[in-house]
């Protein structure tokens, strides 16, 4: 069942690049869609079939794959990846329709996107540590090539650059999980064989610091960040919706699951760390954001803020807090798409995207007057107004953190303030004003709106009905948890706890 | 001594493989004096299928009851097997890429192909060598024809500087071994034989005194060259570039996998007294290696070049499993060099066909090229991403198991820095993929503008596109469907008597130690 989640993207890529050479850009285009929509329905089936009252993973697959390696095929869900999983594959589906109709070289671009996506699945699916470095890597070269052939004027360099630091994750990471396995005598790397706690607490602080770094990269956390507002702002819009929406959750992802996930005790005692680091994450990514003159780059270090609150929340670890996180994770992926589809647009219609060129776009006849309410919706719901499912996932965040960890909770909320700071100022350099005499913008065509559209629905949606946001991943999260000491239990009574 | 005995203690029928590549090498060479130029059609396709001959003989010869033979001089152990199966695989890969580079250099191939299946054999015999006359004449043998074919095109200036290069380098450092080995003789008290060594150094309880030490440093100087470890590598860039390509093909992976035999035989069997030492100086070697190997192919604009350096970067790679010593070091050296050998060669292959095409091989003109050359792309980025280690291709199991060995055996700071230099050694391998394929219609090179039009019914083309693209599925999938490779690996070390007696001999060498703890 799931395994179709992964293999169909892949199966369709490998399809893609074999199709004749002399069809026109937009029928591979479609096809690439068709085969998104697919992957989209099958992942909607398996997020009904999913029985939300139950913690551990469903839907498990287990093929031996390599023993010699303890490397085993195992895949499973739970409440942390399902959401995960519909988001991957909507916003691949959104990227493929909101790319140009005129790129060039569609079969390689829309392969590569296609292998992205079942790449982005398989390590969300993962139960086994090598599977999951697997296709943690396999992410490296399709997003490096996306980046460097359809990018933007200095694309070489963000993609080197990309590629450079997503590598260096990489190897951190690996080096990490081969200290995990090998350091607890377990001779596979399955999920469930790993047990850390039979560690001294000096060991398990070091390998878990592995894991933020090698995550934090990838996630970014300051000061690990500076490859993001390049990469970003050099990926067309298709491509920078799958980078910010879903290889930044992978990051996240990556932190809860074996950061939290597998080690407890030395979580709680680097939390208070993570949390501050979190708080300063927000806090900077809010002040750089206002200072820059690029909207392309402003969302981008928006980004940056909101990734903070994740991992303030992750700090925190009170079960309302980790719910927060996943929904923020999820709602930040869509807010995330749909800002960077609108610029996109906003970029092909009027040709820049400096704040001080960019004036009026709200005037009814001659401007971009349905793109620009979109853009104001998303830029409120970037920056937590209630009724949008912005607000809702950094509430929980902050309802849930601050009894953890009352300071850094307020700088959060003083970064959200000023996040809506920079999208006013933002907003009422693009879409107020007047418009100069001369513009004149192409029209705009159905097809262009449609997935912001979408987009402004389901954000819409989950902030009237935050249920549908957040009972996913309730069980999960509390399972969670509860392996984890909270602060006052010591270390020692834990142990003696345990039967 | 009657004939049944003697029959048993020669126990020939071990070599088989190798007198099938006898007799191929003897019909070549009688072929084309009968028949001259005109046998050059074929003859090339003689030579694979007798190469092909010789794997299967070796198939049959897996987990021989025993393995000895010519009274010790030769043994034919499952670890020798896989290491002369991986010897004549790469020479049959050699010769399909060879017979269209060799026919258009305007020389002889029945003479080209003499030669290659020469130093095919003495790589052959030195993998189960096991006594040291027989290990320093089948070094000889395959370094000798390595020279000859290093400057095979005499015509080109270039070509004659690489092997008088490679010559002066190769037989200065085959002396410093041979003296390695004369000193062993004399410690040992006139044994030859590798375990007779061992065993005698033991009796005369020398097992760590300088003499002992000054040989092995003698002799990783011999191995050091052929496997070119820094700092014994100053050769490898030049021949590299100079030699023609397909012998470049042959000396980084036949070559190599057969230095290495050559090292895993003689160092765990002849110096289990200072095992500490030499994998010391094999640590020293690998961490230059490794840096030195992926640091400067940064700043290479030549492709040859470049992968000379990142042969030398790869062999520290392979260095981790000799260090770590344990049954799945030694198995991760052999799975990583069976892939390295489908890896190198696909990307050989790709880099012969462009320059056959277009007479160059810089990097800088391969700008461009999937417009014109597809397939010529993919299987370059293919085997180039896997030198880099990219999943799920066949270089990433590879360096997996590596690290994983070196870390179950405690290299934790080793295993860093391998991770460390693999993510500098992405920057150069993807270097050259962006220069094929990320670069714009308008960017290309001149020499890419005018490519010839793709025509693979040309003489010699068909070998070629064979090689490329066994090559290339071979490192697209040898990783996803590893596991027959994998126990491959793990039966050879499994079943070799010499790696299971290691552990054996340490705990007498660290007796030994204990009577003596001054060390004498």
């Amino acid at each position: 069942m799931l395994s179709v989640l992964i293999w169909l993207p892949i199966l369709a890529a490998a399809i893609i690049t074999v199709i004749p050479k002399n069809l026109p850009t937009n029928t591979v285009r479609l096809s690439a869609l068709y085969f998104a929509a697919i992957v989209l329905l099958w992942n909607i089936f398996i997020l009904f079939k999913f029985d939300i009252s139950n913690p551990s993973m469903q839907f498990q697959e287990n093929i031996p794959w390599n023993e010699t390696l303890g490397l085993t095929y195992q895949l499973g869900v739970d409440g942390l990846s399902i959401l995960m999983l519909v988001l991957n594959s909507l916003l691949t589906w959104i990227a493929i329709y909101s790319s140009s109709k005129e790129t060039q070289r569609p079969r390689l671009f829309y392969s590569l996107i296609l292998l992205v996506s079942g790449g982005v699945a398989g390590a969300f699916l993962a139960e086994n540590l090598l599977l999951f470095f697997l296709f943690y890597e396999l992410e490296l070269i399709p997003f490096y090539l996306l980046i460097s052939i359809w990018g933007g004027e200095k694309r070489g360099y963000a993609g080197i650059k990309f590629l450079i630091y997503t590598a260096v994750s990489g190897a951190l990471i690996l080096a990490t999980f081969l200290g995990m396995v090998w350091l607890t005598g377990s001779t596979s790397f399955a999920f469930d064989a790993v047990s850390t706690q039979t560690l001294s607490a000096g060991m398990q602080i070091i390998l878990l610091a592995g894991i933020v770094l090698g995550f934090g990269i990838k996630i970014p956390l300051v000061p690990f960040h500076t490859w993001l507002p390049d990469a970003y702002v050099e990926a067309s819009a298709p491509i920078a919706i799958l980078l910010g929406g879903v290889l930044a959750k992978l990051g996240t992802y990556g932190l809860l699951r074996f950061g939290m996930g597998m080690f407890p005790q030395a979580w709680s005692t680097i939390a208070p760390t993570l949390a501050t680091w979190g708080a300063v994450s927000a806090i900077y990514g809010a002040v750089v954001a206002i200072a820059q003159k690029d909207i392309k780059r402003m969302v981008a270090y928006s980004s940056i803020g909101h990734m903070g609150y994740i991992l303030l929340a992750g700090a925190a670890s009170t079960s309302l807090a980790l719910v927060g996180a996943v929904a923020q994770m999820f709602s930040h992926g869509l807010i995330l798409a749909i800002l960077f589809h609108l610029v996109g647009v906003v970029e092909t219609k009027v040709g820049t995207r400096e704040l001080d060129k960019l004036n009026g776009l709200m005037s009814p006849i001659r401007g971009l007057p349905l793109i620009s309410a979109l853009l104001v919706l998303s830029g409120m719901a970037s920056a937590g107004i209630p009724g949008l499912t912005g607000f809702v996932a950094e509430f929980i965040v902050f309802q849930g953190s601050f009894s953890a960890f009352p300071i850094p909770t307020i700088l959060c909320v003083v970064a959200s303030g000023l996040t809506a700071v920079y999208f006013v100022i933002l907003l009422n350099r693009t879409c107020f004003g007047r418009l100069d005499n001369l513009a004149y913008y192409p029209k705009i065509e159905w097809f262009e709106r449609t997935p912001a559209l979408i987009l402004a629905a389901l954000i819409i949606f989950l902030g009237v009905q935050p249920t549908w946001l957040v009972r996913w991943s309730e069980p999960t999260t509390t399972a969670m948890v509860a392996a984890i000491p909270t602060l006052e239990k010591t270390v020692n009574s834990e142990i003696a706890l345990k039967p | 001594m009657d004939f049944a005995n003697l029959a048993s203690q020669l126990n020939a029928g071990t070599i088989l493989p190798e007198g099938i590549v006898i007799l191929t090498l003897l019909g070549v060479l009688i072929v084309d004096l009968i028949l001259g130029r005109t046998s050059s059609r074929w003859i090339g396709y003689l030579a694979i299928a007798g190469l092909l001959a010789a794997i299967v003989a070796l198939y049959f010869q897996w987990d021989a009851t025993n393995p000895i033979s010519f009274s010790g001089g030769f043994n034919g152990d499952d670890l020798s097997i896989v290491f002369r199966g991986i010897i004549a695989l790469s020479a049959a890969v050699t010769i399909l890429m060879s017979i269209r580079y060799v026919e258009q250099s305007g020389t002889a191939l029945a003479e080209f192909i003499a030669i290659l299946l020469t130093a095919t054999l003495g790589g052959m015999f030195l993998s189960g060598a096991s006594e040291l006359v027989m290990i320093f004449i089948s070094l000889e043998t395959l370094s000798i024809s390595s020279y000859l074919l290093t400057g095979y095109t005499k015509r080109d200036p270039r070509s004659n500087e690489a092997a008088l290069k490679y010559l002066l380098i190769g037989a200065s450092s085959t002396a410093v071994f041979l003296y390695g080995v004369s000193l062993l003789y004399g410690l040992s008290g006139g044994q030859t034989e590798l375990s007779a060594i061992a065993n005698g150094i033991a009796t005369a309880k020398i097992g760590q005194s300088l003499a002992v030490v000054i040989a092995l440093v003698f002799v990783i100087a011999g191995i050091g060259f052929k496997i070119s470890a820094a700092p014994f590598h100053q050769w490898t860039p030049d021949v590299y570039e100079g030699a023609p390509t397909p012998v470049i093909a042959f000396l980084s992976v036949g070559s190599k996998a057969a230095g290495f035999a050559l090292a895993i035989r003689l160092l765990t069997t002849v110096f289990p007294f200072v095992a500490d030492e030499w994998r010391f100086v094999f640590t020293a070697l690998a961490v230059l290696s490794m840096v030195l190997g992926n640091v400067v192919a940064l700043a290479q604009t030549s492709m040859k070049r470049m992968l000379a350096y990142s042969s030398i970067a790869q062999a520290g790679f392979v260095m981790i499993g000799l260090i770590a010593g344990t049954e799945a070091g030694y198995s991760s050296m052999i799975f990583y060099l069976l892939v390295y050998l489908f890896m190198n060669l696909c990307g050989f292959t790709c880099i012969i066909l462009f320059s056959l095409r277009t007479g160059t091989d810089q990097i800088a003109e391969y700008s461009g090229l999937y417009q014109k050359d597809p397939l010529l792309t993919l299987g370059l980025s293919i085997s180039l991403l896997s030198l880099g280690g990219i999943p799920p291709l066949a270089g990433f199991f590879g360096k997996i198991y590596l690290f994983w060995a070196g870390w179950q055996a405690g290299l934790y700071w080793l295993v860093l820095l391998g991770l460390v230099t693999t993510v500098v050694s992405i920057y150069y391998y993807i270097r050259v993929v962006k220069m094929m394929v990320v670069k714009e219609p308008q960017e290309m090179s001149d020499v890419v503008k005018n490519y010839p039009a793709i025509n693979w019914n040309l003489p010699g083309f068909r070998p070629l596109q064979v090689g490329l693209i066994v090559t290339l599925i071979a490192t697209s999938i040898a990783g996803i469907l590893s596991n027959p490779l994998f126990t491959l690996a793990n039966n050879s070390v499994a079943n070799t008597a010499i790696l299971q007696a290691n552990t054996v001999v340490s705990t007498q060498a660290s007796a030994v130690n204990t009577e003596h703890p001054e060390g004498l």
